[in-house]
């Protein structure tokens, strides 16, 4: 067999045996890639790239939640200053506006008791009050130019507050229940005893000419008994706070339940009112409760 | 008794015929096919020039698919073709054949190997693909084929033909 050799040193057979190989190495190549040759670069570039793209995934979740948490927190404080700065508006605007408030529900609570008193009630603002001083007492803004007279009956919701002392043209003056010179005929509910109130100051007054054999509880509500024609009967004065036995008669104290202290609007009887009215402070007794069996 | 190699000429003319025939039956697939396994297992084989036999073989494996056009990705056919041809070379020169009978087994197992090296290969290359029934009619065919191939390259001309 004469073998030829190349000028770079090889056989003839060599070079077609490298051929072949090459022919054959590079079919297989070709078959092995497959229906898409760059799906296998792609695969492979992803399963390399596989790592790098989680660790960048993640690195981007976490910028993106940490300035997702940062916008949250700046947009959180704006919103926290704002809300402080209509926090403190409000507060400011409420403080205003409380004491007409406080007049308008006053004025509500006064419109209801005159609805429910079938008198012609006139009502006058509080514009003083001398209460501290000795017969101190509360000047209205009203006076003869609201027809206005003395021993006129002057009651608020809570209940009675006194009587018109004096009258000016423009203003009256308040004797208080609890003034030591005030009197007003009341009447003890339970019993329907009849007494004569004194005051003893400090939303405090005795009532007098009870009798011991009176049997008066401690939490008794006291009404008017009409009988001094300058309130009708049945008007709240107060509840009983002590009990003690005298020589001839009971000395009972009573807490006033109108708010002295606190008024700042009035209701006004007409003078010398009829005796009986529809009694709009009448407290509902509690039914005795019946024992099992009994009719 | 040992049978001697065919001509070289003789050889690359006959792979050149069915080569040309692999294209003219391309309007018929089954003959196209024999025609086709005939060219790789049979007539491209040579024991001592594997270049030659795996260009033919690689020639038949590109006519066929490309007569076809079915697939996607070419190559398959003809890179399992260069394979079993280098295959039945080596074979050849391996074992060099001592009678017909031996030669038809040999063809029977090649052509096994081929149908399931074809189908790899074209599943590689692209994708899935139906079996089909080729392998069958090949099969079948062995005989005629086989048996053409033995008087023409082995045992020369029939006396009768003269």
């Amino acid at each position: 067999m004469v073998v030829h050799r190349s000028k770079w040193g090889w056989s003839r057979a060599g070079w077609q045996r490298l051929v072949l190989i090459l022919l054959w190495l590079g079919h297989g190549i070709w078959v092995l890639l497959g229906p898409y040759p760059g799906g296998h670069w792609t695969r492979l570039a992803d399963t390399l790239a596989r790592p790098s793209q989680h660790l960048a995934s993640r690195w981007a979740q976490w910028r993106t939640t940490r300035k997702e948490a940062a916008r949250d927190f700046v947009e959180t404080r704006a919103e926290n200053v704002r809300l402080t700065a209509e926090l403190a508006q409000l507060r400011t605007q409420a403080a205003q506006e409380a004491p007409r408030l406080a007049e308008a529900d006053e004025a509500v609570r006064l419109l209801g008791l005159k609805r429910q008193i079938p008198l012609e009630l006139k009502a006058a603002r509080v514009i003083f009050s001398t209460r501290p001083a000795t017969y101190g007492g509360l000047i209205l803004d009203r006076g003869r130019d609201l027809d206005l007279v003395p021993d006129q009956g002057v009651l608020v919701p809570e209940g009675i507050v006194g009587r018109l002392w004096s009258v000016g043209p423009t203003q009256a003056k308040v004797l208080l229940a609890d003034a030591p010179n005030a009197s007003v005929a009341v009447m003890l509910m339970r019993s329907r005893a009849t007494g004569v109130l004194q005051g003893l100051g400090s939303g405090r007054a005795l009532i007098r000419y009870i009798s011991n054999q009176e049997v008066v509880q401690v939490g008794e509500a006291v009404l008017t008994s009409g009988l001094d024609r300058v309130f009708p009967r049945g008007l709240l004065v107060g509840y009983v706070a002590e009990v003690v036995p005298g020589d001839l008669e009971l000395r009972v104290q009573v807490n006033l339940s109108a708010p002295l202290d606190r008024i700042s609007t009035v209701l006004l009887l007409p003078f010398q009112p009829p005796l009986e009215v529809q009694p709009p402070f009448v407290v509902q007794e509690p039914k005795p409760q019946r024992k099992k069996g009994t009719p | 008794m040992r049978i001697a190699a065919p001509s070289a000429t003789r050889q690359n003319l006959l792979c050149a015929v069915t080569l040309g025939l692999v294209f003219l039956t391309a309007p018929f697939p089954r003959i196209q096919f024999v025609v086709h396994v005939l060219l790789v297992l049979a007539l491209a084989p040579r024991a001592g020039s594997p270049l030659a036999g795996a260009l033919w073989a690689g020639a038949a494996g590109w006519a066929l698919e490309g007569t076809l056009r079915l697939y996607p990705h070419l190559g398959g056919t003809a890179w399992a073709d260069m394979t079993l041809a280098l295959l039945a070379g080596w074979m050849a020169g391996r074992w060099p054949l001592e009678g017909v009978k031996g030669w038809f087994a040999r063809l029977a197992g090649l052509l096994a190997a081929h149908t399931l090296l074809v189908h790899l290969a074209v599943r590689l290359a692209s994708g899935p693909h139906p079996w089909g029934f080729g392998w069958l009619w090949a099969l079948v065919s062995l005989p005629v084929w086989g048996w053409a191939v033995w008087r023409l390259m082995y045992t020369g001309p029939s006396p009768r033909l003269g």
